[in-house]
């Protein structure tokens, strides 16, 4: 593999186009309409545009990527995760184009796909899943059906897309009276979502943590475990906050779990990266959930953690290679690794989407911090896709180091002109029972509705009258002109940026 | 020069006066001196020493107006914070958008999107917290609800529609 076409955009598009940097590999982009001054456009070796903005009609067009894909000369492709990453079409478009799929074979990503023939194929491999439907339930079984089958399972109860992912189509069933309400938009929002409206039931474990485990495949017959990420910080069913290790697994539930993975991806000849998602409860019993069968959003903290690059893996085994890492190392984390997925969106307003243009951006660094980001200066965030614009992770020797570094970082992180998320992260990071690590996935809603909507971040005393001195002295300065020491630097500014917009029209 | 600003509902009062090399102001009456520098557009470093000198506070602010109605977003320390000017442009009432209190209630799309899904129709009878329609955003769908019981006036959009963020989109009376 020489050159690489990235099937994605934003930051995971970045960060593969980076880890082919380091490897000498050529890097091709694709863009959509609104895409064209995207950060992953700009740091590609080749940009190929693919179609206008939606994604139906850009990122998600396998005809189009693949004839890109021949044209550009490239001999593999790259998904990222999100669109096409785990669409065994796709995978096998590239096949049999002649083009290496760093990734799963089609096969597998079909196998795993479908949540309903997971299950069964962790049953078989001897690991315990969370008891519900084997069967996909899809448009022809009828509500009294379905209720029926609830009836059987138990309240509370989970509905959940049979092709799902990332908490769409999925939702909560309490009780018996809302069931038909529940089916209806997890059966819509599954069918927009991933053209498969079928949904399943599986009962709902109670406080349970959200633990996963990171394998890596080679052609080669080896699989190798990777020491647990914990993933429990969820805001409606999405991860916004992920670490490595998990402070609620100890070493003997380490190598059970690690091993039932790892038994899970062998029984079904697993290549590649791929995930595989657990279930904990208070007792310390894992519950096989899904595998993802894609490089995972919070792939970071186990980086961060095993010093391993996961998407040079990923290439490497794609041409390949043979997984030469110690298997012992991998379960032995160094220190600890926190990752903020910092979103386009407004938290004190119900996390609404805030879409627009970040007129300023100040990135955190500094020991232990890492950026993983699309974002910059000048950039429209489009409505058009997922609104997640950067992860900060941070990494120290201990929890408690990795933690007070996340929130040096996140002092220091200013996105201006939109709203996002990093107030909210401000906030869960001086959480007492955050910090003590007691949570479970219903955590930061259980949170948010105690606060009743009340701002997330107070500015305090001090800090509302600096913002008074620095308006006044906005608007003296602006309406007197003056000379203030150190204009120098700003009119440079000011210079540049005119220069640089009179040279984009 | 004087200056009145609400910020975080609480009438702010600040006086610049000119000196070598620093600013005096006075906030709700205190003074201090400020030692400014404007270190990029809209970036302030500023050094605030108390009257006494005895005390100096570094603080990065960078000031953005928000569009056209002179309300400043004033980011400090990861935070931001809303200053307006008294009685100017920027006030902003907090029944923008009629969602509480008495009245017609107007439904307005809070983003850019597309309506998935209209849940009622004109002539409805609707309860607090009853879902009126479903608008996908960056690839979420949101349910827009009603904020209390009524009854449903107008139906401005259809399924399938795109709108712009501000837009109406029903009047619950």
């Amino acid at each position: 593999v020489k050159k690489i076409l990235i099937a994605n955009r934003g930051e995971i598009a970045v960060r593969v186009i980076r880890a082919c940097r380091d490897m000498g590999i050529g890097t091709v982009a694709i863009y959509s309409e609104c895409d064209r001054p995207a950060l992953h456009v700009r740091l590609a070796d080749e940009a190929w545009p693919v179609g206008s903005s939606p994604p139906r009609d850009s990122y998600l067009r396998i005809d189009r990527i693949v004839e890109v894909a021949r044209q550009s000369g490239a001999d593999g492709v790259h998904p990222g995760y999100g669109f096409l990453a785990e669409n065994e079409e796709f995978a096998a478009a590239c096949r049999e184009a002649g083009l290496t799929f760093i990734g799963p074979t089609p096969e597998a990503i079909a196998l795993m796909g479908s949540k309903t023939a997971a299950r069964r194929a962790a049953i078989k491999a001897g690991v315990p899943v969370v008891p519900g439907t084997e069967e996909p339930l899809d448009e022809s079984v009828s509500d009294a059906q379905v209720e029926e089958i609830a009836e059987r399972i138990g309240y509370p109860l989970m509905l959940k897309a049979v092709a799902g992912g990332g908490g769409k189509g999925m939702r909560m069933v309490a009780t018996r009276d809302e069931l038909a309400g529940a089916l209806r938009a997890a059966r819509s929002e599954a069918g927009s979502a991933f053209g498969d409206s079928a949904v399943y039931l599986e009962r709902r474990i109670l406080e349970p943590r959200h633990v996963e485990v990171q394998l890596l495949g080679d052609h080669h017959g080896t699989v190798l475990p990777f020491v647990e990420r914990e993933c429990s910080l969820q805001r409606r069913h999405q991860k916004v906050i992920e670490e490595s290790p998990s402070i609620a697994v100890s070493p003997q539930t380490r190598q059970a779990m690690t091993a039932a993975a790892a038994a899970v991806a062998r029984a079904v000849n697993y290549t590649n990266a791929g995930t595989i998602e657990f279930l904990l409860d208070a007792q310390g019993q894992f519950y096989f959930l899904e595998m993802n069968t894609r490089l995972q959003v919070e792939h970071p903290v186990t980086e961060m953690v095993t010093g391993v690059d996961l998407v040079a893996w990923q290439i490497r085994i794609a041409r390949g290679e043979r997984l030469t890492l110690d298997p012992d190392a991998l379960l032995s984390p160094r220190g600890h690794a926190v990752e903020c997925r910092i979103y386009a969106e407004d938290p004190d307003s119900g996390f609404m989407p805030s879409p627009g243009k970040i007129i300023g951006l100040r990135v955190p660094h500094g020991p232990g911090v890492r950026d993983d980001s699309g974002a910059y200066e000048g950039g429209e965030v489009p409505i058009f896709y997922d609104p997640m614009i950067s992860k900060l992770i941070a990494w120290g020797d201990t929890r408690a180091q990795a933690l007070a570094r996340l929130r040096r970082a996140l002092v220091e992180y200013e996105v201006r002109g939109i709203k996002t998320t990093l107030p909210f992260f401000q906030w869960v990071l001086t959480d007492p029972d955050f910090l003590a690590g007691r949570f479970d996935t219903g955590f930061i809603d259980r949170k948010l509705r105690a606060r009743g909507g009340a701002a997330l971040i107070e500015p305090d005393e001090q800090q509302e009258a600096l913002a008074a001195i620095a308006a006044a002295l906005s608007h003296a300065t602006r309406v007197a002109a003056p000379e203030v020491p150190g204009t120098g630097t700003s009119s440079r500014w000011k210079a540049r940026s005119r220069a640089e917009a009179v040279a984009r029209t | 020069m004087k200056f009145e600003f609400d910020i975080a509902d609480r009438a702010r009062t600040v006086e610049i006066h000119r000196q070598p090399g620093a600013y005096r102001v006075d906030i709700d009456g205190r003074s201090c001196i400020v030692d400014a520098v404007l270190v990029a557009d809209g970036t302030w470093s500023l050094l605030v020493r108390d009257a006494d000198g005895r005390r100096v506070i570094s603080a990065e602010a960078v000031v953005v107006p928000q569009n056209g109605n002179g309300t400043l977003d004033v980011y400090i320390a990861g935070r931001s914070i809303q200053v307006n000017f008294r009685g100017g442009l920027g006030r902003r009432s907090r029944e923008e958008g009629g969602t509480h209190g008495a009245g017609p209630q107007r439904v307005v799309a809070p983003m850019p999107g597309k309506v998935v899904r209209v849940l009622v129709k004109p002539g409805d009878e609707v309860h607090p917290r009853q879902g009126l329609l479903v608008v996908e955003a960056m690839k979420m769908e949101n349910e827009l609800r009603a904020s209390r019981a009524g009854r449903v006036r107008d139906v401005f959009v259809a399924e399938g529609q795109s709108v712009e963020a501000g837009v109406a989109l029903m009047v619950v009376e």
